[in-house]
């Protein structure tokens, strides 16, 4: 017994010491590293190492088999072997219907965006806007009326002619009459008008809107449905269309344009997709793309699992968001062993923030204040969120939390945008500054360190976040620790994502949060739910619908007008130039009026195996995976020997 | 599960039982400490419990404590030798972290331009002894800005170390907590229903089989989801242990009827009953000792499910939550990344302390049943 | 009683049983906070309307004791309903269900496989380096969570490149013939059954070995080997019956497990099993769902008690059923 103890004893001691300080010269590892090596060039990231611009995509003519001629796209990457089998993942359960029109997550669009073809889509490259199932479109002068010509001869997978009977069904029966989820609906709706359609003939259709109203080509990045299949379905109502095409159907029963279609799902494990035959694309050698025989996407549940499962070459490649900050450095060290390279694209278009409850309201039902009336003084001080903003380290935050692999955020437009502000300076953390704020606003630290307010209150206040989420739970750590700094009080607690929701949407019984939402590079009128006054996520200061169920914001602040108004104004004007010069105003003064305490972006980094060839990831070029920053999925190949299948 | 498998064991009325009296008696508790296994068991749990009472005074940080700077620190280290290879008092250095932009590495070097020594008895955070007494010398610790992380930190700089002292108050006192909940509910429910028999003994029953009928996990994470959010995190660990006890008293009160129902017919029950005792007398004076060595074993394997129950509820971040440490949600917080446990093992160790626990414990309840057993009372 | 009267009378005694758990779990969920549509509401993309349209076709708008008298009418046409994503959940359970029954199947299969052997094997060989060392191994099953074992194991695979990592199927499946689909799937098989196996070990070996060891002392075996029976004889034909006894009522907890499944392993292996969907279904709230599962375990519950107690009767006829 007495042994034991002495053993244990002398092993603790053990572990814990070490004989004596190594330096460089002994040669030996410094075990206060946790990577062990120094980091090898080879490994480095190469950081937003973008491919060239190849320029727009040209027109192609594409002879079938039955000698008619479909106008196709011309690919824009090099010429490459068919063949083969590139395996990826999904992190979640799975894609739930493959019905693109009725799909509400991600990730069952992000398979819509691979089997069915859009009217228009985004350049990679440039952001902009270019027909891809529309051979050309123009915007007549009142910017009223877009026209579409439709590229001829295009098939779907069952032979059947694409045209703009297709187009006209797919906006007027499915989208407009509000089949599936309407949210497809909702955002073409110009003073809740839906565009009108009309066909003007075989190749041409034309929409109408009631007012210039620019982000509806934004709108119109929507797959396009086969009319022969979707017909037939629709009359027999709505009910039956939430399952037509769900996650158990045949496969054979779907027709698609997309580069690929589903070729089997095994449930819960994975989706199996092929190649599409008729798909409108041909590479410079005249070959019809895609080169990939097979797309399989595993459905894995666990974030590490997934990890696990690339660096055992079970996966080819990690997309955006599968890789967590956490993960970089790590994976970094191995690229050279395992053969894959990293790569670096940039900051998300995801932000998380900080949100003080700005509600001045009271509760109909229990005749309270949402807030408490002393506690709404400070929210509503504007120094007192500038304070707040300026008493937090970003970049320790992103040290700590993502491991370094995150930007620093201070404005409302992602700084990956195309309408990112560029006259909005970022500000490190500056303490003095806080104080002096909080001087300037009549609060007082007292000699006991504490923060009152000028009526005598203590400053204190609750943060929440949703719980089991580890990064938000080290930036709520983070913001406690410097705002008690300044002498604030600050609670923090976890609350379950969806108690979380319901507090910020409908019981309004929060005064601090810190959220993240999901954002657009392309089009700041996405945010319209979140920036207008009576927007569904006007979080900062949600507005409840009313008895006729309305929602009303006669309590508007000034700012708050003005941003709806700029909203409205970028809404109706078309030009780039003068949309930016109007977003960047939106954004200058959520910067100077902080509603949003803006903190971090996470950067976008991808692990893809040196296998996998024409892999050319852009900023503008990320859609839902599992397409993910695979946007030239259909020039994708594989450096092997054609038709060897992907092993294992 | 633990639970009926020691009754059957201890209850089964096919196997007849020995009546062989040996000549010296030893108790219980000698025979316990006889056996090897279970005396490093009890050791061990007694050093655990030690550690977690006194949490406070042996750690040289409080559980919120954090460095931010030092985040995903790795363990210090500590120095018996100098630099000449000869032997001194244990000191460590101040660590610095650097960041590669290139390859997002983040380094920790060590600054040897001066050492800090280790101290014992170092003031330090201050904290309140049971509760009541204020106070603020810490076992060891080092002077700022010098860290001393034995463990390392966690992503948000708290040290891992203390925080394992911390999460043992949570997790070890939770398997008892939920004994003490659920175990006089369960002896009283199926004591009542067995006593009462008939039809208020058949619908009693039926809703016992009813909660015991819903997989427990399942139940588990639905009761845990019930919870009002954004409690204290002192209330929301009591209301877990409530749930949790939730689990465990059907089954219990369904063997303890079982008990009462067979003893009623005993001999020795009519003889009582013809010397003039009541009836429930005659139960509480029989049925307890004989539950009594039962419930024991018993409680000593329930505990440990316990353990687990809390720390699978955390993995799915329903259990304790953060900034409040357990060793389920610090498990979790390690498993989140689990491709870093080979660099940095040392991630692990609130599994480490979970096995260790769930160990003792298990290996206690299996001498104690082989102690306490009245069938074995004559094999020593 | 015979055997099938008996059959009858359980089976009518657990459909009240049946009506007062689906109450009890309709009620949890229920009172649960979790709202099926959290996820689309802070999703910006999506409008108030659609929000609006999902909750009208989910039924979430009715008050709950509709809800249930909907739910309930259904049950009893046969009809389990939709999930929140709009899957039938018939098709979902039956999905999953044979995975899961094939993993429990072979995890309770290894477990008593090696448990009972080695259970005997301690008991016979009481207090010998053979008895500590069972313990020590079935105690580390015990004493592991079964998600951290299952990382563990996982990394293992890594790191050996022996084992697939996670999953059920590799994506070759349907291209292999019949023998090559089978090597498959035992491949993969192989770690979550370890996983299950190892941590189940310790329960049935310890109750064997108790069981064994108290039955070895009884007086009925005192009497066989004074008669001069070999010690194997004894042990098999008398002592072993006996000594199995209080398995079988295990067996029935065993049984109903089948199909519960372990959510938390199967979460962390990615297998496609009914313990993750239940999982799922019950974070996301979607009612019909866990429902519907629920209600499976509390049948599989049942039917396993139920199997238990005839078992029990048919090995020793003493037992009077009821």
């Amino acid at each position: 017994m007495k042994r034991a103890i002495a053993t244990l004893a002398v092993l603790t001691v053990m572990v814990g010491c070490r004989p004596r300080p190594q330096t460089e010269q002994n040669g030996a590892t410094d075990h206060t590293k946790p990577t062990t090596q120094q980091p090898v060039e080879g490994n480095a990231l190469p950081s937003t190492v973008l491919a060239p611009d190849p320029g727009p995509f040209q027109g192609a003519e594409i002879k079938n088999a039955d000698g008619t001629i479909t106008e196709g796209l011309l690919s824009r990457g090099e010429v490459g072997k068919p063949g083969g089998t590139i395996k990826l993942s999904t992190f979640g359960g799975g894609p739930k219907t493959f019905n693109p029109w009725t799909a509400s997550d991600v990730e069952s669009s992000g398979f819509g965006y691979l089997m069915f073809e859009k009217l228009v889509d985004i350049d990679a490259w440039s952001g902009k806007y270019y027909g891809r199932l529309a051979k050309s479109f123009t915007v007549s002068p009142d910017n009223l009326a877009y026209t579409f010509t439709i590229r001829k001869g295009v098939k779907w997978s069952d032979g059947k002619p694409l045209t703009v009977d297709d187009v006209m069904y797919t906006f007027n029966e499915i989208i407009g009459k509000g089949y599936g989820n309407s949210s497809l609906r909702d955002v073409l709706l110009v003073r809740g008008k839906f565009p009108k359609i009309e066909k003007l003939d075989a190749d041409t259709v034309r929409f109408t809107t009631a007012e210039p109203f620019a982000p509806l080509l934004n709108g119109l990045v929507v797959p396009i449905a086969p009319k022969h299949i979707f017909e037939p379905q629709i009359k027999k109502g709505r009910k039956d269309f939430h399952g037509f095409w769900d996650q158990n159907t045949n496969p054979s029963n779907m027709v698609v344009s997309g580069p690929f279609k589903l070729k089997r799902y095994v449930a819960a494990q994975r989706v199996e997709l092929e190649r599409n035959p008729n798909y409108f694309m041909v590479d410079k050698d005249g070959k019809r793309l895609p080169y990939l025989d097979r797309f399989v996407v595993q459905i894995v549940p666990e974030q590490n699992t997934q990890l696990l499962k690339f660096l055992g070459k079970e996966l080819d490649m990690l997309d955006i968001r599968s890789v967590r900050g956490s993960d970089v450095a790590q994976l970094a060290t191995k690229q050279q062993a395992l053969n894959f390279s990293m790569h670096n694209l940039g900051p998300d278009d995801g932000s998380v923030f900080l949100i003080l409850n700005m509600a001045r309201r009271t509760n109909p039902k229990t005749k309270k204040p949402y807030v408490q009336t002393f506690k709404q003084e400070w929210f509503n001080n504007q120094k007192f969120r500038a304070a707040v903003s300026h008493a937090i380290d970003r970049q320790r935050i992103i040290d700590n939390v993502l491991k370094g692999v995150g930007t620093p955020l201070y404005t409302a437009e992602s700084p990956a945008g195309l309408f990112a502000n560029p006259d909005l300076k970022p500000y490190p953390q500056d303490l003095e500054y806080s104080a002096t704020l909080l001087k300037e606003a009549g609060f007082v630290k007292k000699d006991d360190g504490k923060l009152y307010d000028s009526k005598g209150h203590l400053v204190e206040f609750s943060l929440s976040t949703n719980a089991g989420n580890t990064t938000r739970d080290g930036i709520c750590v983070t913001i406690t620790d410097e705002l008690k700094k300044l002498g604030m009080k600050v609670n923090y607690q976890p609350v379950d994502f969806n108690m979380l929701i319901d507090k910020l949407e409908t019981s309004l019984d929060w005064e601090g949060v810190v959220m993240g939402l999901s954002g657009s590079r392309i089009e700041p009128y996405n945010g319209a739910n979140v920036w207008k006054s009576n927007g569904r996520l006007h979080m900062f200061d949600q507005r409840l619908p009313n008895d006729q169920g309305e929602v009303l914001a006669p309590d508007a602040r000034i700012w708050e007008k003005q941003i709806d108004e700029l909203f409205d104004k970028g809404a109706t004007t078309l030009e780039f130039d003068k949309r930016h010069a109007i977003f960047n105003e939106f954004q200058q003064i959520v910067f100077d009026q902080q509603p949003f305490i803006y903190i971090e972006s996470p950067l976008d980094v991808t692990a893809v195996r040196n296998t996998i060839a024409n892999y050319k990831p852009t900023k503008f070029g990320i859609f839902y995976t599992p397409m993910g920053s695979l946007h030239n999925v259909e020039e994708i190949y594989l450096k092997q020997p054609a038709g060897q299948p992907g092993a294992e | 599960m633990g639970v009926d498998q020691v009754a059957i064991a201890a209850l089964n009325p096919l196997i007849p039982t020995t009546d062989s009296v040996p000549l010296v008696r030893k108790s219980p508790f000698q025979k316990l400490w006889a056996d090897k296994v279970a005396r490093t068991a009890l050791v061990v749990l007694t050093m655990l419990y030690l550690c977690a009472g006194f949490a406070d005074p042996l750690t040289p940080y409080s559980m919120y404590y954090n460095d931010p700077d030092l985040a995903n620190a790795p363990p210090t280290s500590v120095y018996v030798q100098d630099e000449q290879g000869n032997w001194t008092w244990p000191y460590v250095f101040a660590v610095k972290r650097s960041f590669d932009p290139n390859t997002f590495g983040q380094s920790y070097t060590e600054d040897h331009s001066k050492r800090y020594p280790v101290k014992l008895f170092i003031p330090g955070e201050e904290y309140k002894i049971f509760g009541l007494i204020p106070f603020n010398l810490h076992l060891f610790g080092v002077n700022s800005p010098a860290r001393i992380f034995l463990l390392g930190a966690d992503v948000n700089g708290r040290d891992n170390f203390s925080r394992l002292f911390f999460g043992a108050q949570k997790s070890l006192t939770i398997g008892f907590l939920g004994l003490f909940i659920s175990y006089p509910i369960g002896i009283l429910y199926g004591a009542i229903s067995g006593f009462a028999g008939g039809i208020t003994d058949n619908i009693m029953m039926r809703i016992a089989e009813a909660i015991m009928s819903i997989p427990s996990f399942y139940l588990l994470i639905a009761l845990a989801a019930i919870l009002p959010a954004g409690m204290p995190g002192g209330q929301r660990f009591a209301l877990i242990t409530v749930i949790l006890s939730f689990i465990g008293w059907a089954g219990l009160a369904r063997i303890i009827r079982g008990m009462v129902l067979a003893i009623k017919e005993e001999e020795f029950v009519y003889a009582a009953r013809a010397v003039g005792m009541t009836e429930i007398n005659t139960i509480i004076k029989h049925v307890v000792p004989q539950t009594m060595t039962f419930i024991i074993i018993a409680a000593t394997l329930q505990v440990p499910s316990f353990i687990l129950s809390e720390s699978g509820l955390s993995f799915i971040g329903l259990g304790i939550q953060q900034p409040d440490a357990s060793w389920g949600n610090m498990l979790k917080a390690a498993l989140d990344n689990v491709n870093d446990l080979l660099e940095q093992p040392w991630l692990i160790a609130p599994g480490l302390a979970i096995f260790v626990t769930i160990l003792c414990f298990n290996s206690l309840g299996d001498v104690l049943r082989d102690v306490l057993d009245p069938r074995m009372q004559g094999i020593s | 009683m015979s055997i099938p009267v008996y059959m009858l009378k359980r089976v009518l005694q657990a459909i009240p049983l049946l009506f007062i758990i689906s109450i009890m779990s309709f009620v949890m969920l229920k009172m649960a906070p979790i709202d099926p549509l959290a996820h689309l509401r802070a999703n910006p993309a999506i409008s108030m309307s659609a929000i609006k349209e999902e909750e009208e076709r989910l039924g979430l708008n009715k008050p709950p004791v509709t809800q249930y008298g909907i739910w309930l009418a259904n049950l009893v046409t046969g009809n389990l309903g939709v999930s929140v994503q709009g899957a039938d959940v018939f098709i979902l359970l039956m999905q999953r269900a044979g995975n899961t029954m094939l993993l429990s199947s072979l995890s309770i299969l290894m477990t008593w496989l090696i448990a009972i052997p080695a259970g005997i094997y301690a008991a016979v060989y009481r207090g010998k380096i053979i008895d500590k060392v069972f313990g020590i191994i079935s105690a580390i099953g015990m004493s592991m969570p079964t998600f951290l074992l299952a990382l563990l194991l996982l990394m293992f695979a890594l790191a050996t490149g022996w084992f697939p990592i996670g999953g059920l199927t590799s994506q070759d499946y349907y291209d292999l013939d019949a023998f090559g689909q089978f090597l498959d799937i035992a491949h993969h098989l192989v770690i979550p059954v370890m996983v299950l196996t190892f941590v189940g070990l310790a329960g049935i070996q310890r109750q064997m070995r108790g069981n064994l060891l108290e039955v070895l002392r009884a007086e009925y075996v005192r009497t066989a080997r004074a008669k001069g029976l070999p010690e194997n004889v004894v042990l098999y034909r008398h002592a072993l019956r006996n000594a199995i006894n209080p398995l079988l009522t295990l067996f029935g907890f065993e049984f109903a497990a089948l199909l519960s499944g372990a959510a938390l392993t199967e979460t962390v292996l990615a297998y496609p099993g009914l313990g993750r969907l239940t999982l799922e279904a019950v974070l996301t709230k979607d009612m019909n769902l866990v429902m519907a599962s629920l209600m499976l375990g509390a049948v599989m519950l049942i039917l396993g008690n139920l199997i238990a107690d005839i078992l029990l009767k048919v090995a020793d006829p003493r037992i009077s059923l009821d």
